[in-house]
């Protein structure tokens, strides 16, 4: 073809080299956190994550919000008023700090170049003992996420993730309302809410990690130094409910009039991460919607062009699991999209899956293990999670030797126990009075539609 | 991971070859920063640069279509690709036993690209494009407002007036002539760089290399590029929105000097100083002292063949109130300068960022091949602590009072839902 061209035949690659998950050493600061250190040579940025057992799941309730509050008020200072003071302190060092919490834990995370571990862990230790948590800051917080649940409304993805937890777990779950809380629940949070719930973390029940390249850093002293004697006194917070999602047919349409697309959610329960078919339904969820040649890929996206990508995977939380398979398609074309997507979830359990797509998405998920644990981040956050979880420091190696121990068959299997391509709840967050009818149409479950708030 | 030589290399095709050796994991990331952006689209084909990135994954001479992707999940690889104003960049970070084949696939599309372009390629990628750019742009809040901001700061017409993305308008009109005119001209050895960074033996990664793109013809000589200069901006232009947005919010952009002088560092730390996070000037002003704004962010796209650009955003109930504290923060900046623990602390998280951004095999790649293609210095990507620290206060006020003065900006006004 082109002159002057001159191309080899196509290599084939040889076996992909053996690599572990991180091996982490655990201890415990007397009467306090677990901890768990890792040193990873080479990994000069370190990484600190402390999991408190204090996740939304534990909010008292009418409180709903105030787990959310607590994590952005400790980043605020230690001192009423202070301002600046402590995010000054943490940069002047080239540190981060951030605090965050989900439905399981509130996390805190420290990044610092390992040379000034020790100085940013001491500012660490001040922050998680003497918060301020001061009214004046909390008044303000409470105005600022106000203002983000508008923000995260406005978002069509984020719209329809509230709204799926809404319609698929009872109102009495607390997963079914939004983890930083909403309007009404959030206006009245006060600060004493807010010190109350922080007074009543159990630092027993915290884990603390640390990784990075730790030689000539004795990080176990270093922890040990910021957290000891760190004690709290307020009454115990309430256990989380462990209520289930109810997987049923129905399609729930979000007004948002004037969308030129429409973001499509379809939901499942799934059992939580500990259950043997777990690693299963990671794969299954891969050979749907993991990557550009996925199922839901290769005809919404490579055949049709009805979007810019789907996507599917299982949303971890404590108590159980949720599949989800989600993305946004042309306005036009929504009731279509829908029909294609159906027919790629009722195709796992009608036609199974081949052995080619099943070692693909094996080797996709087990075989991007090092990179996706490439830094102390990333390694210390997973640490964090599976112990905020209850699942074990083996967790990360069991589940990826699950996934390669993995069968077609046994895939295909775990899909047909777990989830009923006839009992999706959908979400469609577009213009309803474009894509209603259509949806109706489809005849696959009742219509409902929310209002724009 | 420290600091390691780097092995550079160029064919006798003109594709520049730059390999880092690092060992903390079994990966090998191999980038490729094409010299082509959307700086380089001609009226009427705007979004071109960013189509033909998708078609990249269509298929070549050897490779089937789909099957760019499928060989790359199959081996657990984070791959992709992005489109700027500047450059094109492919990138795929594979367990270090698929190094070669991420290079044979590389050198396939850069060598045969045209014999895999269809028009039913073209028609189906499209409609993802546009799909793409209803996703993140047109139905998102605020979501053209940096397309809306540069269409206000350059004149119309000038390479950096429209962005990536394209026009719906001009995306319907391009034609597979187009496309492969585009990969004619654009898609040259000479017009790339190749990065390979990771568990690999350089002398053999070298000869690899060769014998991959080594067979590729040169290609011809890259077309002038049009010039990309601004200055300063004089005078504010603004303009008033009412999409529906969840609430109020003021967009501003600022010009800032082409990155590879000392002035961008020092511009940049400038723009940290105003508004890089919840330590940042105006976040403490305006967020928690006068509480006009419930939340502010301040950023800086480094641009090379054109002014780089400032952009600080905020949301808040009142958007006049906030252009006028905007004003008068960036008056006092300007005139006082920054005071010493501002800067240092600005020095301390420029090196932080460097560690995170040098950290991974994939994004050391990324830089050395953003150094090589844009400064002629791969290396240039291990001195940016250095050249951080190197800025005085002195030279921040500088640039504060020449490039984020008060009265040159460009800026939106978002009014807020009805």
């Amino acid at each position: 073809m082109t002159s002057g061209l001159d191309l080899q035949p196509r290599p084939v690659p040889g076996p992909v080299p053996a690599w572990a998950f991180p091996a982490a050493d655990a201890g415990r600061i007397p009467a306090g956190p677990g901890t768990l250190r890792c040193d990873l040579p080479g990994r000069r940025l370190a990484a600190v994550r402390l999991v408190l057992h204090a996740g939304a799941g534990r909010e008292p309730g009418d409180l709903d919000g105030v787990a959310t509050l607590a994590a952005r008020a400790l980043m605020e200072g230690t001192e009423p008023g202070g301002g600046t003071a402590l995010t000054a302190a943490f940069e002047r060092i080239g540190a981060s700090l951030y605090a965050a919490a989900d439905l399981t834990a509130l996390r805190i995370a420290l990044d610092v170049p390992v040379t000034r571990l020790d100085a940013a862990l001491e500012l660490f230790s001040s922050v998680v003992r003497r918060p301020a948590l001061d009214d004046a800051d909390i008044r303000r917080l409470v105005r600022e996420r106000l203002e983000e649940i508008a923000q995260e409304d406005a978002d069509p993805g984020s719209r329809a993730m509230r709204e799926l937890r809404a319609v698929m777990f009872p109102a009495t779950a607390r997963a079914s309302r939004p983890t930083g809380g909403s309007r009404t629940s959030v206006g009245t949070l006060q600060g004493s809410d807010v010190r109350a719930f922080y007074g009543s973390v159990v630092p027993a029940e915290a884990t603390a990690v640390v990784t990075g390249d730790l030689s000539g850093v004795d990080a176990d002293a270093a922890l040990t130094a910021a957290l000891e004697g760190w004690a709290n006194t307020g009454e115990p917070l309430p256990t989380a409910d462990r209520i289930m999602p109810e997987s049923a047919a129905r399609i729930v349409v979000v007004d948002r009039p004037g969308s030129v697309q429409t973001y499509l959610s379809f939901g499942h329960g799934v059992p939580d991460r500990s259950h043997h078919d777990w690693p299963s339904l990671m794969v299954a969820s891969h050979v749907l919607g993991g990557g550009l040649t996925s199922r839901l890929n290769a005809v919404l996206r490579e055949e049709k062009g009805y979007t810019y990508g789907m996507r599917a995977g299982l949303l971890r939380i404590r108590h159980c699991g949720l599949f989800i398979a989600q993305g946004a398609v042309h306005t036009e074309v929504t009731a279509d999209a829908v029909t294609d997507a159906l027919t790629e979830l009722r195709g796992v359990v009608s036609r199974g899956i081949d052995a080619d797509e099943h070692g693909s998405s094996v080797r996709a998920l087990a075989d991007r293990a090092p990179a996706e644990y490439e830094t102390a981040r990333a390694v210390a956050a997973e640490l964090a999670d599976v112990s905020a979880n209850g699942l074990g420091t083996d967790y990360p190696s069991a589940y990826l030797a699950a996934v390669r121990a993995s069968t077609p068959d046994g895939v295909a299997r775990a899909y047909r126990k777990h989830i009923d391509p006839e009992a999706l709840t959908i979400i469609a967050v577009g213009d309803a009075a474009q894509i209603r009818g259509p949806l109706e149409k489809l005849g696959y479950a009742p219509v409902t539609v929310t209002a724009k708030e | 991971m420290a600091e390691q030589p780097l092995h550079e290399h160029t064919l006798g095709n003109g594709l520049r070859v730059v390999v880092c050796e690092d060992h903390v994991v079994p990966l090998a990331a191999v980038n490729i920063w094409y010299g082509v952006g959307s700086r380089h689209e001609r009226a009427g084909r705007t979004g071109l640069a960013h189509l033909f990135e998708h078609l990249m994954f269509q298929g070549s001479a050897n490779v089937a279509e789909g099957e760019h992707a499928a060989l790359l999940e199959s081996a657990g690889a984070a791959f992709n690709a992005s489109t700027s104003f500047e450059r094109t960049n492919y990138y795929e970070t594979v367990p270090v036993s698929h190094l070669d084949l991420a290079l044979w696939l590389e050198a396939d599309r850069m060598g045969t690209l045209p014999a895999a372009l269809t028009q039913a390629n073209l028609d189906n990628q499209r409609d993802v494009v546009k799909n793409e750019r209803r996703q993140r742009y047109d139905n998102q809040p605020y979501g053209t407002a940096f397309e809306r901001l540069c269409a206000l700061t350059f004149p119309a017409g000038h390479p950096y007036a429209h962005t990536p993305i394209g026009s719906m308008e001009d995306l319907d009109a391009t034609t597979l002539e187009d496309c492969a005119d585009f990969f004619a001209t654009w898609y040259a050895p000479g017009n790339a760089v190749l990065s390979v960074v990771g568990d690999v033996d350089p002398e053999k990664t070298l000869a690899a290399v060769e014998r991959y793109f080594g067979g590729l013809p040169a290609g011809p000589a890259k077309p002038p590029s049009r010039p990309g200069e601004l200055g300063p901006l004089t005078g504010v232009r603004e303009e008033t929105l009412d999409e529906d947005v969840p609430s109020p919010a003021y967009f501003a952009m600022f010009t800032l000097p082409i990155d590879g002088g000392d002035d961008v560092e020092a511009a940049e730390l400038a723009v940290e100083i105003l508004g890089g996070g919840s330590g940042s000037r105006l976040y403490d002003r305006m967020v928690r002292r006068d509480e006009i704004a419930t939340e502010v962010w301040a950023g800086v796209t480094r641009l090379a063949s054109g002014q780089s650009l400032a952009i600080v955003d905020a949301i808040g109930p009142e958007p006049d109130k906030i252009a006028a504290v905007l004003d008068e923060e960036l008056e006092r900046f300007a005139a006082d300068g920054p005071d010493a623990d501002e800067a240092a602390r600005a020095t301390a998280q420029a090196e932080r960022g460097f560690l995170e951004q040098t950290e991974t095999v994939t994004g050391l790649a990324n830089a050395l091949s953003q150094n090589a293609t844009q400064f002629d210095d791969p290396a240039r990507v291990f001195t940016a602590p250095g050249r951080a620290a190197a800025v005085t206060g002195d030279a921040i006020k500088e640039m504060a009072g020449r490039w984020l003065a008060p009265g040159g900006r460009t800026a939106l006004t978002y009014g807020g839902a009805s």
